[in-house]
């Protein structure tokens, strides 16, 4: 089997689709089926399945929609008059499923394990933090498969993951316990994984991702935990309700409850209206648990050290998880800083988004995670936020660029900051010529940066044998568009005047280490 | 930094990062077609590859292209305004303090009980309360201490519970754990509430009440589980050696000799504040006692030399000497310098005059060596030879230290200016009697020495200098030496920000310049002379901190006039000649 893929994939012939027509009890994990989505018919694959209240609803996945917008649907929703792509193991999604590929034998035991506390759910909810110190071994461990990913709602139903195989097929839709036992499915792939690594040789394995995660600080993950099922419904917070994006680590029971509660000011998280309010009248904090560093008129930042206020930073990790598909709460959050931005009424200063930093980062990373809380976006907060994180890269007297992978909105957001940044330069009365070091310097961009930028806005051009900077009439005219805005709303940026810090100190082992 | 933009047919010239590009507008270029198509492809978007191709991000990727950015837009899950009651359990009772906020509290110290009731718990307190008598109802916030209480010792008592599922604590194991932090209230009502809390734990397979985070356990299950979060870093792991076994017990002994010394010390200290009481205890009864006789001799009509009444010089001594060496403790102080004006003594007075005759000689010495400030007294015995233990004739030996973090930015500017005016300063105070010990290494140490000859002209004098033409040379002793050849090309370095925004700017606007230079050779010869005169400044400012050395023709004549012309350089420094 694995050679036959091997070759298959070497010779780039694309894998032949298995089609066919499905009824609503053939439908299975793994299958991409038609999807009315907003009054169109998008191809979806199916996630995950459940039966409320004895019809089923489907967790599925829009291709080439981004995750955020994967949902629970009727079975009325899809088009089973149209015929479904079943899913093959061995073809299907090949991509990720080489990944899941690279966990080898061990994954049977561990599946197995998985598979039991899964069996009650709450069985290993309550570890106990005394715990945590003893070491994990880094080269044993290995990341949640898809399938384990995937599964997250085994309390209603056996849930797998899109790749698992046909014998899944047998019993798919009729949901039964030993259901489950087709995760082992993935375990076989393990007879190809040497193949496929060679094939594969710049996929990362999980053994070097986990030490990547280690050592590195990253707080961004590769694409092995993509398409995991939602867990949260519902999110209240402050003035706001919300509907979360991604999965988020938090209590494995609140995927049971309609709506969860998140105090606004301590972050703290409750899936029991009764437990809000008697938080709420207990808790004394109005503004992130750190330090002002900037407050202008309009907003104020607060450094929060991730060691000093672990709660404080978890909660904020776990809730920014919910909108940020690539972050991962793998590790602890002792190595960053956070960089909270608030507005300030008279309840308190009110977290409309932050960002996070490593204190040491060795890539030179000046910003690792960034996010406008939903409730507040499209109103110019990304932009100060990016504005802000070159502000203390111009402190820290360093050239920054964010860690990657960007988001969608994280990449628009950038792009548009460094379009509206370089331009503003170019556009200087009297400025003749500039080269890419010195646009980094004013910017604390890196050079690359500054390169990309110029070249994804077409202004950098090879003229008559000579290099150019061409100031289009589109970027141009984006500006003045931009300078008139500004007239009419007034002008949102960070005044580096008000910016009161310097770069923080760590030793080597009050960076990482606890202690 | 070299990358190829555009395709074009002929292969486009290096575009390194600090070549300065032109920037022109859009008409002041022909549009060649070709070079249109730039190359936006080639550009790494930083987005996972997998979602590269997303429909919505594609769509703002080429509106933005086109310049329409209002219509790069990616749909998102709608928010909506929450029907919470949100200003009662959000009360406006914030006012912003006038200066930035500093705060350390965590979120532990600001929640005050970390349980919350639920209404479970409310219905029971209900009718715990209606059993109750009205004077000692329970309250809920004294009902969650309970309940707060029995979920933390369970927690401590039972950390593994989630592992191997033992039972609920009993009561009797409950009661065991109090100890003085536990309030009152939770001892009067935890016998009440403690079946609510088991009933509530045993339906929870005796799990905590609160939802909690997964955290790592350290079984085989962590680590495909989604849910086990925030796992700690890996401790680095020290290799356990017998050397490292006895320094860390080396350490343990040290820092528990240090903690039992001071222990001691403030053991010492204590004893030495009761003795001083008792003294003071017992100089208040013999002055009492004293006054008595007192009043007894006037009565009775003694007339004798009232020895008796004043302190004798012995027994004196001991009450002065710690005076002095302990002058922390001023308030002991005052009551005894008055009990000395009272009864003055004659050793006293004496001691007195001649303090002031030692100061006058010192005035005067003071006086002195003002007169001859900037001179060298190499009369035998100076009246002034300067107290400092220098290199003998002012000769500074070139020794290299490492200086640890280079100074702060802020500070550089300073820091330059005082330690040139320092350095001038103490040259005047180094010029003392030609006779300073030094051991033979130090004395081959090459050395160097400014001073001002006439006319205010700067001199250098050398000594100690290695010819580097030598042809066997200890390699050790080259590589010791490895850095005392001017490099010309080398540029001088000051202390600064590199990246202060100034700067960067300054730095900006220079490189500009400088190409403009290019083209205007003659303000090029003008700015290169500003320049060359600006280094040769510097270098006579850093010249003395520096390891130099001048085997310039025109330095070595320099030096020459200034032996014939400027002040004696002393005995060792005679000749200008390396002299190793
Ligand atoms: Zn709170």
């Amino acid at each position: 089997m694995a050679v036959r893929e091997s070759h298959q994939e070497t010779s780039g012939t694309p894998d032949p689709i298995e089609r066919g027509f499905a009824t609503l009890n053939t439908l299975r994990i793994g299958v991409k089926a038609m999807v009315e989505k907003d009054g169109e018919l998008r191809k979806a694959e199916i996630l995950s399945m459940k039966q409320r209240k004895d019809t089923p609803s489907f967790y599925v996945h829009y291709v080439d929609f981004n995750k955020r917008l994967d949902e629970w649907i009727p079975a009325s929703r899809i088009d089973l008059s149209q015929e479904v792509e079943w899913p093959f193991p061995e073809k299907n999604e090949k991509n990720r499923k080489e990944k899941t590929a690279t966990t080898n034998n061990k994954a049977q035991g561990k599946n197995q394990a998985q598979k039991r506390a899964r069996a009650d759910s709450r069985d290993i909810s309550s570890t106990p933090d005394l715990l945590t110190g003893k070491n994990i071994n880094v080269s044993k461990a290995q990341r949640p498969s898809k399938a384990g990913g995937k599964e997250n709602r085994e309390d209603e139903t056996p849930v797998n993951s899109s790749f698992i195989g046909s014998e899944a097929a047998s019993v798919a839709g009729t949901p039964r316990p030993e259901f489950e036992d087709v995760d082992m499915v993935d375990a076989g792939y393990s007879d190809s994984k040497d193949m496929k690594d060679e094939e594969n040789g710049m996929e990362m394995s999980r053994e070097e991702e986990i030490e990547k995660l280690r050592t590195g600080g990253s707080m961004t993950q590769n694409p092995i935990e993509i398409h995991r099922v939602r867990n949260l419904n519902r999110l209240q917070m402050g003035k706001h309700e919300m509907e979360p994006w991604y999965f988020s680590p938090y209590p494995e029971f609140f995927s049971d409850v309609d709506l969860v509660f998140i105090d606004e000011f301590c972050l703290s998280y409750f899936d029991d209206k009764n437990c809000f309010e008697r938080h709420r009248a207990k808790c004394t904090l109005v503004h992130p648990p750190g330090n002002e560093i900037y407050r202008d008129d309009y907003i104020s930042f607060f450094e929060v050290d991730g060691r000093r206020q672990r709660t404080w930073c978890r909660n904020l990790c776990l809730l920014s998880k919910l909108f940020l598909d690539h972050k991962t709460l793998y590790y602890d959050v002792d190595p960053f800083l956070f960089y909270c931005m608030c507005t300030r009424d008279e309840t308190g200063c009110h977290l409309v988004g932050y960002f996070s930093k490593e204190k040491d980062s060795a890539e030179g990373y000046n910003l690792a995670c960034i996010l406008t809380l939903p409730q507040f976006q499209r109103r110019g907060f990304g932009r100060l936020l990016i504005s802000f994180s070159y502000e203390l890269s111009k402190r820290e007297g360093k050239l920054g660029s964010p860690e990657k992978p960007l988001s969608d909105l994280g990449l628009l957001s950038y792009r548009q900051y460094w379009r509206e940044v370089l331009v503003e330069l170019l556009m200087q009365e009297g400025r003749e010529s500039v080269s890419e070091y010195e646009l980094a310097m004013y910017t604390s961009m890196t050079e690359k940066d500054v390169h990309e930028t110029l070249l994804v806005l077409n202004m950098l051009r090879y003229h008559k044998g000579n290099w150019i900077i061409v100031l289009t009439d589109a970027v141009i005219d984006l500006h003045n568009k931009r300078l008139e805005k500004e007239k009419i709303k007034g002008i949102r940026k960070i005044d580096p005047a008000r910016l009161q810090w310097k770069p923080p100190v760590f030793t080597a082992s009050s960076r990482t280490w606890n202690w | 930094m070299t990358r190829y933009g555009g395709m074009g047919r002929t292969r486009p010239k290096k575009l390194t990062s600090k070549a300065s590009i032109p920037v022109v507008r859009e008409d002041q270029i022909d549009l060649i077609d070709d070079e249109v198509q730039s190359a936006i492809q080639q550009v790494e978007t930083g987005v996972e590859k997998a979602e590269e191709s997303e429909v919505h991000l594609q769509a703002a990727i080429s509106a933005a292209a086109l310049g329409k950015v209002s219509e790069a837009n990616i749909p998102t899950p709608e928010t909506v305004l929450s029907l919470i009651r949100y200003d009662e359990l959000y009360p406006p009772n914030f006012s912003q303090p006038a200066t930035y906020i500093r705060f350390s509290s965590t979120v532990e110290d600001c929640c005050g009980c970390a349980y919350h009731m639920v209404e479970e718990d409310n219905v029971f307190l209900k009718i715990m309360n209606q059993k109750r008598d009205a004077s000692i109802q329970c309250t809920v916030d004294q009902f969650e201490e309970v309940m707060n209480f029995f979920e933390e010792t369970a927690q401590l008592r039972q950390p593994f519970a989630a592992v191997d599922n033992p039972p609920a604590l009993s009561y009797s194991e409950m009661e065991e754990s109090f100890d003085v932090v536990v309030e009152d209230s939770v001892k009067r009502f935890a016998k009440d509430i403690y079946e609510h809390w088991k009933s509530r734990r045993i339906k929870n397979d005796n799990h905590p009440l609160q939802p909690a985070l997964k955290f790592e356990t350290g079984q085989e299950t962590d680590d495909g589980d989604p849910y086990v979060c925030f796992r700690r870093r890996e401790v680095r792991q020290i290799r356990k050696t017998r050397g490292r076994d006895a320094q860390s017990a080396e350490k343990l002994r040290r820092l528990r000799k240090e903690l039992e010394d001071a222990r001691q010390l403030v053991a010492l200290v204590r004893q030495r504040e009761l003795a001083r009481k008792e003294m003071l205890g017992i100089e208040r009864q013999i002055f009492l006692q004293r006054s008595e006789v007192k009043e007894m001799k006037r009565k009775l009509g003694v007339k004798d030399d009232d020895e008796d009444l004043i302190n004798q010089k012995p027994k004196k001594k001991p009450v002065e000497v710690p005076m002095f060496q302990r002058p922390v403790v001023p308030q002991l102080r005052i009551p005894q310098r008055q009990a000395a004006e009272d009864l003055q003594l004659l050793e006293d007075v004496q001691a007195e005059k001649e303090n002031e005759i030692l100061r006058d000689i010192k005035q005067n010495l003071a006086k002195h060596v003002k007169w001859n400030e900037g001179y060298v007294d190499i009369t035998m015995a100076p009246l002034t030879p300067s107290p400092k233990k220098t290199t003998y004739a002012g000769f500074r030996p070139a020794i290299t230290t490492q200086l640890p973090t280079p100074p702060s930015s802020d500070s550089s500017g300073n820091a330059n200016d005082s330690s040139s005016e320092g350095g001038l300063r103490n040259f005047a105070d180094r010029y003392d009697s030609p006779v300073v010990e030094m051991d033979d290494d130090a004395r081959k140490i090459p050395s160097f020495r400014r001073r001002i000859g006439r006319g205010g002209r700067i001199m250098i004098d050398r000594r100690n200098l290695t010819y580097h033409c030598k042809m066997e040379i200890d390699p050790l002793k080259l590589d010791r030496f490895k850095y005392d050849h001017d490099d010309v090309d080398d540029d001088l370095v000051f202390e600064r920000d590199q990246y202060d925004i100034q700067i960067m700017q300054h730095r900006a606007s220079m490189t500009v310049k400088a190409r403009e230079q290019v083209a205007l050779a003659r303000e090029q010869a003008v700015q290169a002379h500003a320049q060359a005169q600006a280094q040769a400044q510097a270098q006579a400012q850093v010249q003395i901190q520096r390891r130099l050395q001048f085997d310039h023709a025109t330095a070595s004549a320099s030096l020459g006039t200034g032996q014939t012309m400027g002040s004696n350089p002393g005995v060792g420094a005679m000749t200008a000649s390396p002299v190793t």
